[in-house]
C-alpha cells in the first residue's frame, strides 16, 4: 500500500518536472512561422456521424489556406482531438489543448450539450471558443464574450425558418409540431410556437418524445388527431425516419412534413430508410448550404475534400464543417502580424462573410455569438431535391 | 504498520501532493488527477457493494447523480455551504439507498442486478424530467463552491480541497476494512449460509453495504461540483457505470490497492491512446469490453491479485 | 380518429412489437434457467442479428429468405464461442458462487461492449440503416385501423418459433436434456448428459433467437449499433413470467407493448422510456417471483 503510493508520488513528480519545461509563451500558440489550432469533433461514439466528415472539411480549409502560403506569412498547424460528443470528454479535450498543447483558439464540437460543459472554463481561461457544427442553442443564448458558434444555423433558426415557410408559402393555420425534450427540442420549438403566434396561425400539437424512442406509434397518433396543415419535426435520424414512416402507414402524407436538418444528414439514406415513397411527396427539410442549387460549388468542395481526405468518402452533411473554418480563416487574416486571443476575439466579432457556399452572411457583433439567421427550405421526393424560393431568417428575438 | 500510522501516512501524502502538484503541472493533468481522485471515491463504493459483499448492484450512478444535484442545488438554491452541503447529499443518497436496499436485498441476484438497474434508469429520467429542478436536459450550470468564504473556482484550487476528501474516504475505508461490519461484508459474500449460521445478521450486512456505498457515490458526486461546472443527466449513464466497473474488475476487487490500480490504469488508457492515429479512435470501444472480459476470464482478482498470488507463494 | 380507435390501434401496434419482446426475453430466459447468467448483451445480440442480415443483404447480395436463415447459424456459433471460451473460463475457477454469478454478469457485459464496438468500426453503420422488409406491400385496413403487411411477419414469425421452442423443449430428447442440465446440473452430469455442450448449444439457442428477434425488428425499428438498449423491455418482459416461465415471456412481452402504447397515448411519449423501468420495479416489490411462477401447468425448462 506505501509502496504503491511511493511510486506513484515519484512518476507525478518527475511528470511535472518534464512538464513545467514545456509550458511557456507569450501568446500561446502563435510564434514567427505559425499558428496552433486545436480542432476537435466526436471521432468516435454513436455521433461520429456528425464528427467525422465536418472535422475532415475544416481540416481541408486550414490546409488549403497553407497550400496558399499560409495567413500573413504563418502557417496553421492542427492539434486533432475526438470529444465524443460528451461534455466530460469535451472540457477533457479542451483543458489538454490549452495547457499542454498551448493552442491560439479552440475550433470544435458538434454537439451543443458537450460544448456547454466547457463554457465556463473557457471564459474563465479566456480562450476564444470557436463551435465546428453545433446549432449551438445553449451556449450562444446568452451571448458569452469568447463563445462563438452556430455556423449553420441555430434550433431558432431552424424551428422559426420551417414554421414561417409553413405559414406563408404553405398556407398552412394549423401546425403540429414534434421534437425531443432535450436542449435542442426546447430550442426548436419555443421559436416556431413564437413565429407561429406572430403569424397568426395556431399549434394544435406539441409532441415532446425521447431521443432513442422505438415505439412512435402514439405521439403520431396523436398528431393525427390535431388535424394540423403541417407538421414540424425536429427529431434526429432514427425517430425522424420512424416518423416518416409511422406518418405514411397511418395515411397522413397529404400533410406536409417540415424535418429539420439535425435529422437528414444524409437524405438518401433517409429515404432509402423510409422505403416508402409516399411518405416522401410532402417532405421538406431546412439547409444552410448552397451545394443543392449550385452544382458548381458542390463539385467544388467534393474536390477540396478528395485533395485531403482521399481515402474516405463524405457524406453531404461534410460541408457543415467548412464555414466555421472560413470564418477563422478570414478573421486572422484581418488581423493582420499582431495575434492575441483578445483580439482574435474582437476580430470575429466583427466578423461579416458573405460565402457563396452559404444561405445568408456569417456575422456577428458586441452582442451576438450565433453566426447564421438565414436558412433555404429543400423539398426532396426521395430521389431530388429542389429548393424552395426564398430564404427565410430568424429575426433574433422569437423564441428568447 | 499500525492502522492509524497507515491512514497518516495516505493522508500527509495526498494532501501534500494535492498542495504542491497544482504549483507545477499544467492544469490539464491536474484536471486528470481529481478526475481520478473521484473515480477513486465512487469505484471504492461500487467494490464495497460488490466486491466486499458480493452483490450486485447497478444503481450507483443513481446515488452518484444525487450527489451532484444535490451538493449543487443545495448551494445554489438554498444558499448551503460545501461543507454541509456535500456530505448533506451523500446522506440524502445514502437515505435512499437504504430504501432500495431494504427491498432489494431480499431478491436474487439477477433480480438485484435489475431492479437497481432499473431505479438507476428511473433516477437519470427524474433528471432528465424535472426540469424545474434539475433544469433537465438543459443541464445545469453550476456556481463555483464557496469553502469558507474562500472560491474554489479551477481545477488547481480544488485539487487539494480533494485530496483531503480523498485522505478521509481512505482512511474511513480502512476502518471499515477492519472492523466487524467489514469482515460481515466478505463473509456474506463467500457463504451466506455459513455467515448465517455463525452469527451475521445477514440481512442487516446487505442492507448496510448497499447504504454506506451510496453514501460513497453521493460523496463523489460531491467531489465533482467542486472542479466541474456543469452537469447534464447525459453524463450520468451507464457508461460511467461500466467505467468503474472496469475499474474495479481489472484492478482488483476486493481491496483499496487493487481498487486504485484499476483507477490509474484505465484513467491513464485513454491518455495513452491520444497518442494513436485518430484512424484506430473508433476501435476504443471494443477494445475496452475486450480488456474487461479478459480480465474477468483469466484474471477475476485483478492486476492486484497478481501481485498478492505472488506474494503468497514465497 | 376517436379515442377507442386510438386505443385499438395502440394494441395491435402493441401486439405486434409486444412478440418482439416476448422472443428476446425468451432468449434470455432460456439462458438464465441452464446457466444462472443475465445476459446483458441480450440486446446486443438482437442488433448483431439485424447487422450481419443487413451486411449479408448488400455484400451478397442473397435473396432475403436465404438471409433469414443463415444469419441464425452465425449467431448460434457466437454464443457457443462465448459460453464455451469466456463463461466455462470463468465458471472453472471455482470461486464462491455469488463471486462468479458477478463475473458472468460483468462478462456479458463485455461481451455487449464488444459487439457494439465492432459494429462501429465499420464506417457504414455511422449512418442509421434499416432492413427492408420481408413483404412490402399496402397496409391492410380494417376500418380506422391500418395493419402493415410486416406485422403480420412479425407475429407469424414470431409465433413459429415460440412453437418450435415448445416442441423442442417438451418433445424432443434434446429438450429433454436441456431441461434436465437446467433443472440438476449435477443429476444430468452423472447420468451422462454432456453439461458444458448442452449449456454452450442453449447458449447458441438464445443467440438465435435473438438475432431472429433482430431481424425481425429491423424493417420495424431502425438500426444502430445502440439498438440493443431495447433489451430493458425484454427483461421487463421475462420479469413479469418470473424469468422462469416461457409461456410467461410471451405474455409479458406482449402485455409490455400494449402498456407502453397506451402509456404514450394517456401519459405522453416522454413516459414511455421509463415506463420498463417502472414496471421491472414495481413487479419486483410486490410479486417478485413474477406472475407465472407455479401457476401454470406447462412444462417448465
Amino acid at each position: 500500500m506505501n509502496v504503491k503510493m511511493k511510486i506513484l508520488q515519484g512518476l507525478l513528480v518527475t511528470f511535472a518536472g518534464l512538464s513545467s519545461l514545456l509550458s511557456s509563451a507569450q501568446t500561446p500558440g502563435v510564434t514567427d512561422k505559425e499558428i496552433v489550432i486545436g480542432l476537435f469533433a466526436p471521432l468516435s461514439g454513436p455521433l461520429v456521424s456528425y464528427g467525422i466528415d465536418p472535422l475532415n472539411a475544416a481540416k481541408m480549409i486550414y490546409e488549403d489556406v497553407n497550400n496558399k502560403g499560409g495567413i500573413n506569412g504563418r502557417k496553421i498547424r492542427l492539434v486533432i482531438e475526438d470529444d465524443k460528443c460528451t461534455g466530460n470528454d469535451l472540457l477533457g479535450v479542451a483543458k489538454k489543448l490549452i495547457t499542454v498543447d498551448n493552442v491560439f483558439i479552440l475550433h470544435g464540437g458538434s454537439c451543443t450539450a458537450a460544448i456547454a460543459a466547457a463554457q465556463e472554463y473557457i471564459q474563465r481561461e479566456k480562450v476564444p471558443f470557436v463551435m465546428l457544427n453545433a446549432a449551438g442553442d445553449n451556449a450562444v443564448f446568452p451571448p458569452t464574450r469568447y463563445m462563438f458558434g452556430s455556423f449553420q444555423g441555430t434550433q431558432r433558426v431552424y424551428g422559426s425558418a420551417l414554421s414561417e415557410f409553413a405559414i406563408k408559402s404553405l398556407k398552412a393555420k394549423r401546425i403540429a409540431i414534434i421534437v425531443h425534450d432535450d436542449d435542442y427540442g426546447k430550442a426548436n420549438l419555443a421559436a416556431a410556437k413564437a413565429v407561429i403566434s406572430r403569424l397568426g396561425g395556431e399549434v394544435v400539437a406539441e409532441e415532446k418524445i425521447p431521443p432513442n424512442i422505438s415505439d412512435i406509434t402514439a405521439p403520431v397518433l396523436n398528431l393525427r388527431a390535431s388535424k394540423p396543415d403541417a407538421i414540424l419535426s425536429g427529431a434526429y435520424p432514427a425517430p425522424a425516419v420512424l416518423l416518416a414512416q409511422k406518418y405514411g402507414e397511418f395515411g397522413m402524407t397529404n400533410i406536409p412534413l417540415l424535418q429539420s436538418t439535425q435529422g437528414m444528414p444524409t437524405p438518401s439514406v433517409y429515404a432509402k430508410n423510409v422505403g416508402n415513397p409516399d411518405a416522401l411527396k410532402n417532405l421538406y427539410h431546412t439547409w444552410s448550404f448552397t451545394d443543392i442549387a449550385k452544382e458548381d460549388v458542390k463539385e467544388r468542395m467534393l474536390a477540396m475534400y478528395k485533395k485531403s481526405n482521399p481515402d474516405r468518402e463524405p457524406g453531404p452533411f461534410m460541408v457543415t464543417g467548412v464555414p466555421s473554418a472560413l470564418a477563422v480563416v478570414d478573421t486572422l487574416q484581418r488581423m493582420g502580424k499582431d495575434l492575441t486571443r483578445e483580439k482574435f476575439v474582437d476580430a470575429m466579432e466583427k466578423l461579416n462573410l458573405n460565402s457563396d457556399l452559404m444561405t445568408g452572411p456569417l456575422q456577428f457583433s458586441a452582442t451576438r455569438r450565433d453566426a447564421l439567421r438565414t436558412v433555404e427550405v429543400v423539398k426532396f421526393d426521395g430521389k431530388s431535391q429542389k429548393v424552395m424560393p426564398d430564404y427565410y431568417s430568424w429575426n433574433g428575438k422569437d423564441g428568447n | 504498520m499500525s492502522l492509524g500510522r497507515q491512514q497518516l501516512l495516505i493522508g500527509v501524502i495526498l494532501v501534500a501532493l494535492g498542495i504542491v502538484l497544482p504549483a507545477c503541472v499544467p492544469e490539464y493533468f491536474i484536471y486528470l488527477l481529481n478526475l481520478l481522485m473521484m473515480y477513486l471515491i465512487l469505484a471504492i463504493g461500487l467494490d464495497i457493494v460488490m466486491g466486499w459483499s458480493g452483490q450486485f448492484a447497478f444503481a450507483h450512478i443513481a446515488f452518484y447523480g444525487i450527489g451532484i444535484y444535490g451538493t449543487a442545488l443545495l448551494h445554489m438554491r438554498l444558499g448551503v455551504p460545501f461543507i454541509l452541503g456535500m456530505p448533506l447529499a451523500a446522506l440524502l443518497a445514502a437515505l435512499i439507498g437504504y430504501l432500495i436496499a431494504v427491498p432489494a436485498t431480499k431478491l436474487r441476484t439477477v433480480y438485484l442486478a435489475l431492479s437497481t438497474f432499473a431505479f438507476a434508469q428511473c433516477a437519470a429520467w427524474v433528471f432528465r424530467t424535472w426540469e424545474s429542478l434539475t433544469k433537465g436536459p438543459d443541464g445545469l450550470r453550476m456556481t463555483p463552491t464557496n469553502l469558507f468564504g474562500f472560491e474554489v473556482v479551477n481545477d488547481r484550487q480544488a485539487m487539494p480541497v480533494i485530496a483531503v476528501i480523498l485522505a478521509l474516504v481512505i482512511a474511513a475505508t480502512l476502518n471499515l476494512l477492519h472492523s466487524k461490519l467489514g469482515r460481515d461484508f466478505f463473509a456474506v459474500r463467500d457463504n451466506e449460509n455459513v455467515a448465517l449460521a455463525s452469527g451475521v445478521d445477514v440481512k442487516a450486512t446487505k442492507v448496510w453495504a448497499l447504504t454506506i456505498s451510496a453514501f460513497y457515490a453521493g460523496v463523489a458526486g460531491g467531489v465533482y461540483t467542486l472542479f466541474q461546472s456543469y452537469i447534464n443527466p447525459d453524463n450520468i449513464d451507464v457508461t460511467l457505470l461500466v467505467l468503474i466497473l472496469s475499474m474495479v474488475v481489472v484492478g482488483g476487487s476486493g481491496s483499496l490497492g487493487g481498487v486504485s490500480i484499476g483507477v490509474v490504469v484505465l484513467g491513464v488508457l485513454p491518455e495513452l491512446l491520444r497518442a494513436a492515429p485518430k484512424s484506430l479512435l473508433i476501435w476504443q470501444e471494443f477494445v475496452y469490453g475486450l480488456i474487461l472480459l479478459l480480465a474477468i476470464i483469466y484474471s477475476p482478482k485483478g492486476i492486484w491479485g497478481l501481485f498478492t498470488r505472488r506474494r503468497e507463494k514465497t | 380518429m376517436g379515442l377507442f380507435n386510438l386505443i385499438l390501434q395502440g394494441i395491435i401496434s402493441g401486439v405486434v412489437t409486444g412478440c418482439v419482446y416476448a422472443l428476446v426475453a425468451l432468449s434470455l430466459v432460456i439462458v438464465y434457467k441452464a446457466t444462472d447468467v443475465v445476459n446483458f448483451a441480450g440486446g446486443e445480440l438482437v442488433m448483431i442479428g439485424a447487422y450481419i442480415g443487413l451486411l449479408l443483404l448488400m455484400w451478397l447480395d442473397w435473396p432475403y429468405v436465404v438471409i433469414f436463415l443463415i444469419t441464425p447459424v452465425f449467431t448460434y456459433a457466437l454464443g457457443v464461442l462465448f459460453s464455451r471460451f469466456a463463461l466455462e473460463k470463468i465458471n472453472r475457477k471455482k470461486t464462491t458462487s455469488s463471486t462468479v454469478l458477478v463475473s458472468f454478469v460483468i462478462a456479458t457485459i463485455a461481451l455487449s461492449d464488444m459487439l457494439k464496438g465492432i459494429v462501429r468500426v465499420i464506417p457504414f453503420t455511422e449512418e442509421v440503416r434499416r432492413l427492408p422488409p420481408l413483404f412490402s406491400g399496402p397496409p391492410l385496413f380494417l376500418g380506422d385501423l391500418v395493419i402493415q403487411p410486416q406485422d403480420i411477419v412479425i407475429v407469424v414469425v414470431a409465433s413459429l418459433v415460440m412453437l418450435m421452442l415448445w416442441v423442442l423443449f417438451g418433445y424432443t430428447m434434446v429438450g429433454k436434456a436441456l431441461r434436465a442440465t437446467s433443472q440438476n446440473e449435477r443429476a444430468a452430469s452423472l447420468i451422462g448428459i454432456p453439461v458444458k455442450s448442452v449449456k454452450s448449444a442453449i447458449w447458441g439457442l438464445s443467440a438465435m433467437v435473438a438475432s431472429i428477434a433482430g431481424l425481425l425488428l429491423a424493417p420495424k425499428l431502425l438500426m444502430t449499433p445502440d439498438m440493443g438498449n431495447m433489451v430493458m423491455l425484454a427483461f421487463a418482459a421475462a420479469i413479469i413470467g418470473g424469468f422462469s416461465s416461457l409461456p410467461g415471456c410471451v405474455v409479458g412481452g406482449i402485455l409490455l407493448g400494449i402498456v407502453q402504447n397506451m402509456v404514450g397515448i394517456f401519459i405522453s411519449p416522454q413516459a414511455i422510456a421509463v415506463t420498463p423501468f417502472f414496471v421491472i420495479m414495481l413487479v419486483l416489490l410486490i410479486r417478485p417471483q413474477g406472475f407465472f411462477d407455479k401457476t401454470l401447468a406447462y412444462k417448465k425448462v
